[in-house]
């Protein structure tokens, strides 16, 4: 029997933080809720077409010359449109730096305005697959897909690269030659420069220090494999623009398509539903296929769907990094110095690379590096002809943690310290002494719960189980993110609350259902700030559909905070909605809104409890208006810092075969705050299916020859099944506490972030040999250990 | 063979219809070719022609179990078979559950400490919940290896494989009890 986690003392919380199913547990189970390939069904849209695009057969091509006469000819199909069309040439270029803020940007304040490489549909590919050349609507998506195999394309094939080292090489084929003359992505003012900090002098201090480590590891191009297929329908038939997506963020979609279209925004209506999986999926550029649907419906006056098939939704892939790692220490222990370097094949595309590589990184060293006095990062994003990189559930954490994990447990070997005593004696954040309360509890809780002090023997050197096993125990550390003071650049965060006349509430707090929980961590929220009221969760509705027409601006599913950001804000509203009530019940009771009070929905006078009336009986008694308050605020920017999370794993390698189980995994997260614990355990148990994928099975493979990726299919890029899951023990912690009613910090991104090095770790720790690039399939094992 | 339905062999003006598919309890009539084309996968027909959207389509190549229904007792894979070979054959989708089915309820229910829940986004629970049945109508009390078995078919990215098998055996005794009670 597992054991519910234990909450902070005296918080006195009635549903923050409880053990309860999500709000939306039983349509879910029920198969009732309605996801966008659902909401755009044939019977639902009878007249629509399908839209399908061309893609590139080449891994670096240009268009010489485009016949679409056949397909045109084809029965059932009923436009056919090139990138010399108009409505394409039009399009400004763009890049994924206004589709993936946190914000809502406008084209000229966007994000990496120096790396506009998109085009909505061009004459050049940069991979195989890219969308390119021309897009087609027809009656049936097979019509539509057999108009796209009679296009008839003179391609001019370019020499390729798909390794970014060489990519970096003099006389490499340029990716993008009409933007640099270099396929290093050139520093720009939101990442800086290629050594983004340089805190003290680390080689100094190298040169001096006692005991000096060095290593690489390699992070590859996991992909996020939502079982949600992108997919949108646009309804562009008359003056008013109608966009039905799966898109998670329905705002920032509004105003990109408003601009490149040049709409105003009051004749764009976004319709978000249900999303099944996000995990960061979403930096395709500018979702060039919004507006090619968008043109489509126009063009021919039907509503046009646009669905990516499995194998085209692999589309968008974590940033894959070679990371070089040095470190400096004193012989007690303490570290002086840390170096990194990285090397991102950033793909096709920039999107986000530099969020990644730069900005994840540089976050990581404010919050956990700030007693080190010598800190150096440096990167280099490099554009190859691969899938296009970057946002997978945590930016450029896991990526880091590979190294950062892989230091750690090369140092303490070096020193004979137990790595755990290391961590606890360096990192940190700047706003307090060390040791760090919520690194030492994390650490400590997550060792007892794996058995660290037994299980841990010297590398290679532990017992031996059925003649060929070995088994070792392995951890790594992390910074959590997000907490509050972290989302200032969200803007202002709105949310409204309707106190119905019967004391039900109508939640207004938009934001794309993605799966995360944080639709129960509000409802749970605001229950907790009305319970005065006598509001449970079960009297909230919340609508879970985003329309830009109706909803207020949603809080856009990214660094796994909204799962408290709505809650601070609805915490806040509680004063106003008391105002509210006191005034309409000072002429019903007759006593000033100062000498009442409210408990458990029931409004009294201060001095004679008796003379009173429910909130019902007072809504009753008036006009049946609904009390609504509607609340923005920008997130508060006290600096906290953050808490910590560490994976901790067991496993047993076998030395014939190379076959490595996992046999437990333990999960501990400080979230500040617990909002939901159920939700919570889900995001840690499940994070580790991902987590443990990347590590061990997962891998988009290329045929190096011709850039072709060979395994766009759920057969044979291996996700983990419940067959292939260990035992994993979710551990939920309130030590640390930011700034707010609650405090807490999000977790769902993290909860995978430590996986691959935590196990890592414990191979190394198993068979006495460091294998440091993922994933570590089973010839690899049997490569180090000099059997093949 | 295809089974009688005796609503439509009354009607002698109108020739038989090509293909007959019982869905969740009633005969569906189809016409070759208008209704019905010889490559329309069973997944096509239920959610695009008949609006029976609580099956999912994600990999559309057997890969990942989101559109799993059941075939005469059996989960199947509606995006790997062909409309036209279920004529005379019995479907159930998740619709065709109960509203208190104790698969669903179970599914829904599950937030015991240390699994975390059942679902997350939602978009392959009707595929597990489907063979779930399927599972606990031949093996009402499977063992955990029993479940991992049957269910590995299926994709859940969220990962919530240790909140659905805890709701696995929840429904297994859930069922149980109410074997007990009729």
């Amino acid at each position: 029997m597992k054991q519910p986690y234990t909450p902070r003392p005296n918080s006195n919380r009635k549903f923050v933080g409880g053990y309860r199913p999500r709000i939306d547990a039983w349509e879910k189970a029920r198969g009732k809720v309605e996801y966008a390939d659902d909401i755009t069904s044939k019977t639902r849209f009878p007249d629509m077409l399908y839209a399908k695009v061309l893609r590139s057969p080449h891994a670096h091509a240009r268009i010489k010359n485009i016949d679409v006469s056949r397909a045109e000819q084809l029965p059932g199909v009923v436009a056919v449109m090139t990138y010399k069309d108009p409505e394409f040439t039009s399009f400004r270029p763009t890049n994924a730096g206004w589709t993936d803020g946190v914000d809502t940007v406008s084209y000229d304040k966007k994000m990496w305005a120096d790396f506009n490489d998109r085009r909505v549909l061009g004459d050049y590919a940069c991979w195989v697959t890219d969308e390119v050349g021309a897009v087609v609507a027809a009656e049936s998506e097979e019509t539509a897909d057999e108009a796209i195999r009679l296009i008839n394309v003179q391609w001019e094939v370019l020499p390729f690269v798909l390794d970014p080292i060489d990519a970096m090489k003099p006389g490499a084929p340029l990716i993008h030659p009409d933007m640099t003359q270099t396929n290093v992505l050139p520093p720009e003012k939101m990442g800086g420069e290629d050594v983004f900090l340089d805190k003290g002098d680390v080689d100094a201090d190298f040169a001096k220090a006692e005991v000096v480590v060095d290593g690489t590891s390699i992070h590859h191009n996991a992909t996020q494999a939502s079982l949600d297929n992108w997919c949108c329908l646009v309804d562009w038939t008359d003056e008013k623009l109608t966009l039905y997506s799966n898109s998670y963020e329905a705002d920032q979609s509004r105003m990109h398509i408003s601009e490149m279209l040049g709409l105003p925004q009051h004749k764009v209506t976004v319709i978000s539903s249900y999303v099944g999986g996000q995990f960061g999926r979403g930096d395709t550029g500018e979702q060039p296929f919004f507006l090619f649907t968008a043109v489509l419906s126009k063009k021919t006056g039907h509503p046009v769907k646009f669905k990516h098939t499995r194998r085209e939704s692999f589309h968008d892939s974590r940033q894959p990094a070679i990371y070089y790692g040095k470190v400096g220490a004193k012989k007690d222990g303490t570290i002086t110095s840390m170096y990194f370097k990285s090397i991102g094949n950033t793909g096709a595309y920039a999107d986000h690379s530099i969020f990644a590589l730069k900005f994840a990184p540089l976050e990581i060293s404010e919050v956990s590096f700030a007693h080190i006095p010598n800190v150096k990062l440096e990167s280099y994003a490099v554009y190859t002809n691969k899938l296009p990189a970057c946002m997978m559930r945590g930016v450029g954490n896991s990526q880091f943690n590979l190294i950062f994990g892989h230091m750690v447990d090369l140092l303490a070997e070096k020193l004979d310290m137990d790595p755990i005593d290391l961590c606890i004696k360096n990192f940190g954040h700047e706003w307090e002494t060390l040791p760090n309360k919520s690194l030492v509890e994390v650490l400590n809780q997550g060792a007892e719960k794996i058995g660290w002090r037994e299980k841990r023997n010297k590398p290679g050197q532990g017992p031996i189980y059925d003649k060929t096993k070995r088994r070792g125990v392995g951890f790594s550390l992390h910074p959590a993110w997000h907490a509050e003071w972290q989302e200032v650049r969200r803007g202002h965060i709105p949310i409204s609350i309707t106190l119905n006349p019967d004391g039900t509430v109508i939640l207004n707090a938009p934001t794309v259902e993605t799966g995360t929980g944080s639709n129960t961590c509000n409802v749970l929220g605001c229950s907790e700030s009305l319970s005065f009221l006598g509001v449970t969760p079960e009297m909230i509705h919340w609508n879970h559909v985003v329309n830009t027409d109706t909803s207020l601006k949603d809080c856009v599913q990214t660094d796994s905070s909204v799962s408290y950001l709505q809650s601070e804000v609805i915490a806040t509203a509680v004063e106003e909605i008391k105002r509210e009530i006191f005034e309409r019940a000072e002429p019903v009771l007759k006593t000033k809104a100062k000498d009442m009070d409210i408990v458990d929905g029931r409004i009294f006078v201060k001095k004679n409890p008796d003379q009173g009336l429910t909130i019902k009986e007072l809504l009753f008694q008036g006009d049946l208006v609904p009390i609504v308050v509607t609340r923005s605020r920008l997130a508060n920017a006290e600096k906290t810092g953050v808490p910590y999370f560490a994976n901790f794993a067991e496993v047993e390698v076998d030395t014939d075969t190379g076959k490595i189980d996992v046999l437990n995994l333990v999960v501990i997260n400080d979230c500040g705050t617990v909002m939901f614990a159920s939700g919570a355990e889900a995001q840690q148990v499940g994070g580790q299916v991902m987590g443990m994928g990347e590590a061990l099975t997962e891998e988009i493979i290329y045929d190096e020859l011709t850039g072709v990726p060979l395994n766009f299919n759920f057969i044979d890029y291996k996700i983990p099944t419940m067959a292939d899951m260990p035992e994993i023990d979710p551990i939920l912690l309130e030590i640390w506490k930011g700034a707010g009613e609650y405090g807490a910090c999000g977790i769902g991104e993290g909860t995978l972030t430590c996986t691959p090095r935590a196990i890592m770790n414990a191979i190394y720790n198993a068979i006495g040999i460091r294998i440091n690039d993922i994933p570590i399939k089973p010839e690899k094992i049997l490569r180090a250990l000099g059997k093949v | 063979m295809p089974k009688s339905s005796k609503g439509t062999k009354k009607n002698v003006a109108t020739p038989s219809p090509d293909i007959k598919i019982k869905i969740n309890g009633t005969w569906h009539n189809f016409e070759l070719e208008r209704d019905i084309t010889p490559t329309m996968t069973l997944s096509y027909l239920l959610r695009e022609k008949l609006g029976y959207t609580g099956l999912k389509v994600s990999c559309d190549e057997g890969g990942c179990g989101a559109c799993t229904v059941i075939m005469d007792g059996k989960s199947v894979l509606s995006c790997m078979i062909l409309a036209v070979e279920t004529n005379g054959h019995e479907i159930l989708t998740i619709e065709g559950l109960a509203k208190d089915d104790p698969i669903v309820e179970a599914f829904a229910e599950q937030c015991e400490p240390g699994y975390g829940t059942a679902l997350q986004c939602g978009i392959c629970t009707p595929g597990f919940v489907m063979s779930t049945r399927a599972l606990l109508d031949e093996n009402p009390v499977p063992t955990m290896a029993e479940v991992k078995e049957a269910l590995s078919g299926h994709i859940c990215r969220c990962g919530c494989y240790a909140g659905i098998a805890q709701a696995v055996t929840h429904a297994s005794e859930k069922i149980a009890k109410k074997g007990e009670a009729s």
